[in-house]
């Protein structure tokens, strides 16, 4: 066993690896060490340095300070705001992917793939080709400028993701466990109730890490269709991007930007050794 | 006919009952609803200071800021047109004001501006840029210069050279000399498409103002391909050499420490960069702002501004709203207050910068302007979107960052390639 860790194949990937981990990992040291330097000492310096000083008071300006607009709140207002969407749009869309999936994958009907195909189709849509169309949505039920809004266009939206994700992975279950399911008396319901749901956790954490992630970072929708004081973490993030006529505030930028990714570094944290696997289920079949 | 005169009645009926709210909504508080992208900085404080005085006046203030890119903001504007619901003014500005005119009825403004005499102390291509159709629909509110002209200190003592340079060949020699001096870049850039775009405004118009405004600005087929536009691509080569190739997308103010400290010599960008250079701790002595290089001497003034249209509304507050929000943008005191926050200049070019709260850049800023609007020589910056829409803004700007990056493509061949791109576009 020792043998094979030092054999010089095995080393050889090792060094690749790291290689790409550190490669991935210098602008996050980056932003980290910014997060502790003061905008001054980054003009002074260099964007890439240690802190001379560490400005830990960056996160109290990040976190409860800084002002958008009349508002000096920080960007706790709006890690409120993006988690009042996220979450809700989160578990619906889940939770609907879960049974569209399971639809159309253990039940045939006249045209479940064409279903399938077209709710899947909403994968390759950019996102500013559906703008004006749920604009004209919103529009006509009232919704445009709430934060309900966001989780009707999310909830919608990332169906064509649950769906994929939960329909590959359910066509790996044997159909002799539907067909005994049937010949019992269960329906479609109970079916996924009792016996699909149960097997369902891996794929299930990986649809809500997708989501939950894509939801919270996403930037578009959420100034279109938000006013004010409703705004997403992301547009108080970018409010924070210097204007041409500022000094950049890349201290207080960086800690505003290890804050707003906490919610998300914790759901891979949490979830993450099921994401590859969970991604892979059912790639093969 | 029974049927209409019984609707009319019905509705003089009813408009006996309304009147009384009427009259009590037009006495009732302006109120203003704002879309714009400043949110932060010193962008989100003057707008929010502007709130304040109309909050001061009686009325209620109701900005939403859509932090980011133009487009985004437009995205929202766009959204809220759709649902009908305009916002009562929003930013925005150079040609797009035109474009944007056609979607939805805007409100005419040419009593107030007459009223406040503000089309005599604007500069005469601004003015025509804000009355589409021929009436005002929208003010300007400050103006930056893209063109000023930045020495770092340091860079010159290694020159050993004390006089600023006034036409590009003295420009040239200059930076010539700073490169001989051991300045490792003669000058001081960011990477981002604006800053190269700057770099070519800069030549052209500095070059020649009239080639610049019959190229860029009316698109003159023949100037495009003049002589003076190939000057400018020359120019805009030797620039590109003398800069630091590796600040792709970087924002300006990256560079400079390295600007101040002498590795870079001289710096192409608007007034403003003074106060940028004070709020990163550096002094005024560390640098030197002039007007930007002009081979007939006389300053040449690229214009950007930043601007408010109005969108018709029904509602009486919102209509008084406008009437005060339209008196405030146009006036002296409130447009000082502004541009001392965000270090831009007044639109008004009568307004005294003398005073304490007025940075010599910005002095420096105005004074080029009443010269070059005095010699016809103010005109409007392409790379910040104020000679042409977006998308031909767009098309022009990728051929002069192509240039700046690809030494390859000579003079020539980009005079051809900006043509060409400005034939796709139109």
């Amino acid at each position: 066993m020792r043998d094979r860790i030092f054999a010089p194949s095995r080393m050889l990937i090792y060094l690749v690896v790291w290689l790409i981990a550190t490669a991935w990992l210098v602008p996050f040291v980056v932003v980290v060490l910014n997060s502790l330097r003061t905008a001054e000492e980054i003009a002074q310096t260099s964007m890439i340095g240690w802190p001379k000083q560490w400005a830990w008071s960056n996160y109290v300006t990040a976190w409860a300070e800084f002002c958008v607009a009349q508002t000096c709140a920080g960007i706790r207002p709006y890690m409120l705001n993006s988690a009042i969407v996220t979450i809700p749009a989160t578990i619906i869309s889940t939770m609907l992917g879960a049974v569209a999936g399971y639809a159309v994958s253990l039940w045939r009907f006249r045209g479940d793939q064409w279903i399938y195909g077209i709710v899947t189709l909403g994968i390759f849509l950019p996102q500013q080709m559906r703008l004006l169309p749920w604009t004209i949505v919103l529009r006509d039920v009232g919704l445009i400028n709430t934060l309900t809004g966001l989780v009707v266009i999310h909830t919608i939206q990332g169906l064509s993701f649950t769906t994929l994700f939960c329909r590959n992975y359910y066509v790996a279950i044997p159909p002799e466990l539907m067909r005994a399911a049937r010949i019992d008396g269960a329906g479609f319901f109970r079916i996924f109730w009792r016996i699909v749901l149960p097997l369902s956790p891996p794929i299930l954490i990986v649809t809500v890490i997708w989501q939950f992630t894509h939801i919270w970072n996403e930037f578009l929708y959420g100034v279109t269709f938000t006013t004010g004081q409703q705004q997403p973490v992301t547009a108080a993030l970018i409010a924070l991007s210097a204007a041409i006529a500022d000094i950049p505030q890349h201290g207080v930028q960086s800690a505003a930007v290890m804050i707003a990714a906490l919610p998300t570094l914790l759901i891979y944290v949490l979830g993450g050794r099921y994401f590859v696997r969970g991604l892979t289920a059912g790639a093969v079949k | 006919m029974n049927n209409i005169s019984r609707r009319s009645m019905l509705a003089g009926a009813a408009g006996l009952f309304v009147a009384p709210h009427l009259t009590r909504a037009q006495a009732a508080k302006p109120r203003l609803t704002v879309i714009s992208q400043w949110s932060a900085g010193s962008d989100g404080a003057a707008i929010t200071a502007l709130g304040k005085k109309f909050e001061e006046k009686g009325g209620t203030w109701q900005h939403s800021p859509v932090p980011g890119f133009t487009t985004e903001m437009m995205n929202k504007l766009r959204a809220q047109i759709m649902a009908g619901d305009p916002p009562a003014c929003s930013q925005l500005k150079g040609p797009e004001i035109a474009a944007w005119s056609k979607i939805a009825p805007t409100v005419d403004l040419d009593a107030l501006v007459a009223a406040a005499g503000y089309e005599q102390v604007v500069a005469p291509d601004l003015a025509r840029l804000h009355k589409p159709a021929g009436k005002w629909i929208s003010l300007p509110l400050q103006i930056y210069s893209t063109n000023m002209l930045f020495l770092s200190k340091r860079a010159m003592d290694k020159a050993k050279a004390d006089k600023i340079p006034v036409t590009w060949a003295d420009f040239n020699t200059l930076a010539q000399k700073m490169k001989e001096g051991g300045v490792a870049h003669p000058i001081a850039n960011g990477g981002t498409r604006p800053d190269d775009g700057q770099k070519f405004e800069a030549a052209l118009a500095g070059i020649s103002p009239v080639a610049y405004r019959a190229a860029i600005m009316t698109l003159d087929e023949s100037a495009l391909k003049g002589p003076e536009v190939k000057a400018a691509f020359a120019q805009v080569r030797k620039i590109a050499d003398w800069m630091d190739p590796n600040t792709a997308a970087q924002h300006y103010s990256t560079n400079l420490q390295r600007f101040v400290a002498g590795d870079m010599g001289m710096m192409i960008q608007g007034g403003w960069a003074q106060g940028v250079l004070l709020n990163a701790g550096f002094k005024l002595d560390d640098f030197i702002i002039a007007p930007g290089p002009t081979d007939n001497t006389k300053p040449v003034f690229l214009l950007n501004a930043d601007a408010f249209i109005f969108w018709q509304r029904k509602e009486p507050d919102l209509q008084a709203g406008q009437t005060l929000m339209a008196q405030l943008v146009m006036d002296p005191a409130i447009q000082t207050m502004y541009s001392q926050i965000t270090g831009s200049i007044p639109v008004r070019s009568d307004v005294d910068l003398s005073g304490a709260g007025w940075s010599d850049g910005q002095r420096q800023t105005a004074a080029a302007l009443k010269e070059a609007v005095a010699n016809n020589q103010a005109v409007l910056s392409v790379a910040h979107n104020m000679a042409q829409e977006n998308g031909m803004t767009a098309a022009m700007i990728d051929v002069i960052t192509e240039y700046v990056k690809n030494k390859a493509i000579t003079p020539d061949q980009a005079v051809v390639r900006l043509s060409d791109a400005v034939e796709g576009a139109r």
